[in-house]
């Protein structure tokens, strides 16, 4: 390849000044005069059926100028990138937190005073909030289809075989827990008419996706629907979801006037996805010398009340779950499971920082059991060009695993003085 | 209620504007003066993305009551670059790739400013401390912390010459 | 007692969507005066994609970084891109960038070629000059966009990129799941307070193959967050689920990594080139999270002896696993 010029260089961000100086337009920073504020009421009650909202007190109060229930979605009333399971006013609660009214009001203070009366009957079904009780025979499904959403396979080999032969098996139980992406940006946007288009403006990780379920949502033919990405406070996964997209185009489509909201922190934390906690029950085996005859591991992700990008993660994980080595026996099965607890979704990884704490917790057992040094099962593991992988993936170029294994273990030899020679 | 004639300087101006006694600092700047350089990222002093400089001092502009401001001076964002000029804090984050989202940078900066103001040279230790009320989720910190070392070398160096 | 311990975390990652079609596309206009502007739906959410895309084409179009503008992820103007996700939009909306600009340029090489009478085959385009066998051929860039234009061709470029992948088969999930993938390796140093069960993050060494770096200041700074993220997975953070409610739903009560809380992060660029990704390049975005926890619970098993097997490490844990093996060895 011959020499680049600007391809390798350190240039700086092109969108460095405007934020250095406080001039970038994040989705609270759109000034949009005559706008209203948008509020979300948002369940308090876990799971069950919404038998009547009355908004009639909430109109009352000076300022409020319409509330926006289930009854009021024109078009499908269903979202999500993978499964279009989540309503964006629902009238079926299946977490502390689902969208049970849309208030847009003059003033802020207007639209959070109507949250206070709108009166909702909800009539409850039992709660389940661990995926055990979830995956019973006769629990209440949460969804249609029933709770386990997607089970991910990926078999190679005869690791039942394997394991019963091999020299070392080591066998562990492992959970991670429910993460926040904690962006310091909070959701955030804006949206009005421009000549019969209904332009939204807000903070994202996916604009086109979004144009897909606004329309969807708003019964909008897509073009005349226009996504545009205000300058976004980071995402990590937790701004791939719609979150304020749908509430802003449902109002400013049904009003004709200006919208914007804002989440809160609280609403953030409440209201979006989290990384999803796993339950991973993991088997590996080694020979004599240390090189991996088998993987077999169950994977229990709990993507909480909506599918989000559940089912990506656990595939992934599964896909992932052997770690950067070469292993002829794989049995993996990680299950996507539906809950009543907040849901899970994307976030930076898609479940292969839960996989990467159990299979290297793993590497490191196997070590001890060998007495080698966790460094050297891994250099008698690594992927290298023509490895196949668990799913059968031949690798013939680009495999650069050993080159981190060798740089890392180099450099922390000088910059880490208490290492000595090698990792016990 | 009851408006409060709040008087106060923002970057170097006086501006007097009525406003509901109860609003913050915050939304005076923001929804008021529509200075939105400044951040909410909480709304209870814990993130730092509202930070400005409150009488020479780095306070969490969410923290502070609108009347708590009258007769002080305030500085965001928007008042520390000069004529368009960038000040050095807002270069060095920029040559130290200190930025990614950048919704934390400019509290970040006017954290980083504060605490040059009151140490000119600090070591990198302080430097962590000078900015741990302000969080980021996307760097690591250790580049803005490199920006910090180099804003304050070459304030140093400038100084140094204006001395000679 | 203060115990010091070291551990390592590797990982691999697949770069894009798992064993799905996810094209990106681009548009790049080369313009009259050498300039150019690149369309591209690709949300830059901090991890700087809008600044790799404009190196991208600057060094396809043979111009300078200041002579491309990149308008971004708005669905009126620019076509669709994909999820800012999966670690993908540097390899493929890299990608697509890099074929579009090699449309327009295209156009103008085979217009140089004629202007001059040259192989377009010999002919490249660097420095607003037309080049020829590595000297300058006399020929500016802008007299050959000109001509074009003057000429009615438009000096446009379309480009699309979606990674070769295959379904994997649902019983067995074998197949090809992604076109290619990142490595990465990271040892942490942990120092342990065996009464408080405090862990301190002293050091992690971070070496990561992202195939190549467009932008290692960029990098570096994915690498440094991703060690930040993975510290607060390690060890701090849970959102805390009780009846199906939230108890800390604030930044006062979920607590994520202070700049007090990180260690000394060396990160290290490993460069095994990906010969289908633009420049060589693959990507950085969630690797630098992936093993950082991993690396650090093996620190800490290497610390106490004493292994944990559920995240976060909390202080509580770690006093109640210390004396659990304390007490199982007195019986």
């Amino acid at each position: 390849m011959s020499e680049t010029c600007v391809v390798g260089k350190s240039a700086p961000r092109v969108d460095g000044p405007a934020k250095v100086s406080g001039k970038s337009q994040y989705g609270a920073d759109i000034d949009i005069p005559g706008a209203l504020f948008l509020k979300v009421l948002r369940s308090k009650t876990p799971h069950g059926m919404v038998k009547r909202i009355d908004v009639a007190e909430a109109l009352k109060i000076p300022g409020v100028v319409r509330v926006f229930t289930h009854a009021d979605v024109p078009g499908e009333n269903s979202y999500g990138i993978i499964v279009k399971d989540q309503p964006a006013l629902t009238d079926q609660v299946r977490f502390r937190g689902d969208a049970l009214a849309l208030v847009a009001a003059e003033t802020e203070e207007a639209a959070k005073q109507a949250l206070e009366v709108i009166k909702v009957e909800i009539e409850e079904l039992p709660p389940l909030y661990d995926v055990w009780s979830a995956m019973a025979e006769k629990a209440q499904a949460i969804h249609a289809k029933g709770n386990i959403l997607t089970v991910s396979r990926v078999k190679k080999g005869d690791a039942a075989a394997a394991l019963r032969t091999a020299a070392v098996v080591v066998s562990r139980r492992y959970t991670t827990q429910r993460v926040e992406h904690s962006y310091i940006e909070t959701e955030a946007g804006v949206a009005y008419m421009d000549n019969g288009i209904l332009v939204i403006k807000a903070g994202t990780q996916n604009p086109h996706y979004d144009r897909r379920d606004v329309s969807r949502v708003l019964g909008l033919p897509m073009h005349k629907v226009r996504i545009i990405q205000a300058a976004t406070g980071g995402g990590f996964g937790g701004k791939l979801d719609i979150s304020v997209q749908c509430f802003l185009g449902l109002a400013a489509l049904k009003l004709g006037r200006p919208v914007r909201m804002v989440y809160d922190r609280r609403e953030s934390i409440a209201a979006t996805g989290k990384r999803h906690p796993f339950l991973v029950e993991y088997t590996s085996a080694a020979d004599r010398e240390g090189k991996l005859l088998a993987v077999k591991a169950k994977i229990i992700g709990d993507t909480g009340a909506y599918a989000s990008y559940g089912p990506a993660t656990l595939n992934r994980a599964a896909v992932h779950a052997t770690g950067p080595y070469e292993v002829p026996n794989v049995d993996i099965e990680a299950l996507c499971v539906y809950t009543n607890n907040p849901f899970s979704g994307a976030m930076r990884g898609f479940g292969t920082p839960q996989m990467a704490f159990a299979a290297e917790s793993q590497m490191d057992l196997l070590a001890q059991e060998l007495e080698l040094t966790p460094l050297e099962i891994r250099r008698r593991n690594v992927l290298r060009p023509g490895s196949l992988t668990a799913t059968g993936q031949r690798l013939d170029h680009s495999v650069g695993i050993s080159a981190t294994l060798e740089a890392a273990w180099e450099k922390a030899g000088r910059v880490m003085p208490g290492l000595g020679g090698e990792v016990k | 209620m009851e408006k409060f004639q709040l008087k106060m300087k923002v970057n170097g101006r006086t501006v007097t504007v009525a406003v509901e006694p109860g609003l913050r600092l915050l939304d005076v700047l923001r929804d008021v003066l529509h200075l939105t350089g400044t951040k909410e990222g909480c709304g209870e002093g814990e993130c730092g993305a509202c930070s400005v400089i409150l009488d020479g001092e780095l306070v969490d502009s969410c923290l502070v009551l609108a009347p708590q401001a009258h007769g002080k001076e305030v500085v965001t964002i928007e008042g520390i670059s000069r004529e368009g000029e960038l000040d050095a804090l807002q270069r060095a984050f920029l040559t130290a790739g200190a930025v990614q989202c950048g919704y934390c940078t400019p509290g970040m900066i006017l954290a980083a400013k504060a605490l040059l103001s009151r140490n000119p040279n600090p070591g990198r230790q302080e430097i962590a401390r000078g900015i741990s009320g302000n969080l980021c989720r996307c760097t690591g910190y250790a580049k803005i912390v490199k920006a910090v070392e180099l804003a304050a070398a070459e304030l140093q160096q400038k100084e140094g010459a204006a001395g000679v | 007692m203060k115990k010091r311990g070291y551990g390592i975390g590797s990982m691999w990652y697949g770069i894009g969507s798992t064993a799905a079609t996810n094209p990106s596309g681009a548009f790049v206009d080369f313009l009259d005066d050498g300039t150019a502007i690149v369309m591209s739906g690709c949300a830059d959410i901090g991890q700087g994609s809008t600044t790799v895309l404009a190196q991208i084409a600057a060094e396809t179009l043979g111009v300078g970084l200041e002579d491309v503008v990149v308008i971004t992820a708005d669905t009126g103007m620019t076509p669709d891109s994909g999820p800012s996700s999966a670690s993908r939009q540097t390899y493929i909306s890299g990608n697509a960038v890099r074929l579009a600009a090699e449309k327009a340029r295209e156009q103008v090489i085979a217009k140089a070629a004629e202007m001059l009478d040259l192989d377009p085959g010999e002919i490249r385009l660097r420095d607003g000059q037309v080049w020829y066998e590595e000297e300058p051929a006399g020929k500016t860039m802008i007299e050959v966009i000109a001509q074009c234009r003057g000429e009615g061709i438009l000096t446009l470029g379309h480009g699309t990129f979606n990674p070769a992948t295959t379904k994997l088969d649902p019983a067995t999930g074998q197949g090809v799941p992604y076109a290619t993938y990142a490595f990465a390796t990271q040892i942490a140093e942990v120092e342990v307070d065996t009464e408080t069960g405090i862990v301190e993050v002293k050091k992690i060494v971070a070496a990561h193959d992202v195939g190549a770096a467009v932008n290692p200041q960029n990098v570096e700074g994915q690498i440094e967050g991703g060690c930040s993220m993975g510290v607060g997975y390690a060890l701090l953070e849970e959102v805390v689920v009780d009846g199906g409610e939230i108890k800390n739903p604030g930044l006062s009560s979920y607590l994520i990594p202070t700049a007090l809380d990180m260690p000394e992060v060396f990160p290290m660029i490993v460069e095994a080139q990906e010969p289908s990704g633009p420049y060589g390049a693959k990507g950085v975005g969630e690797p630098a999270l992936v093993p950082t926890a991993a690396a650090i619970a093996n620190a800490v098993a290497d610390a106490l002896g004493i292994r944990l097997y559920d995240l976060p490490l909390t202080p509580e844990r770690i006093v109640a696993a210390i004396k659990a093996a304390a007490s199982s060895q007195h019986e």
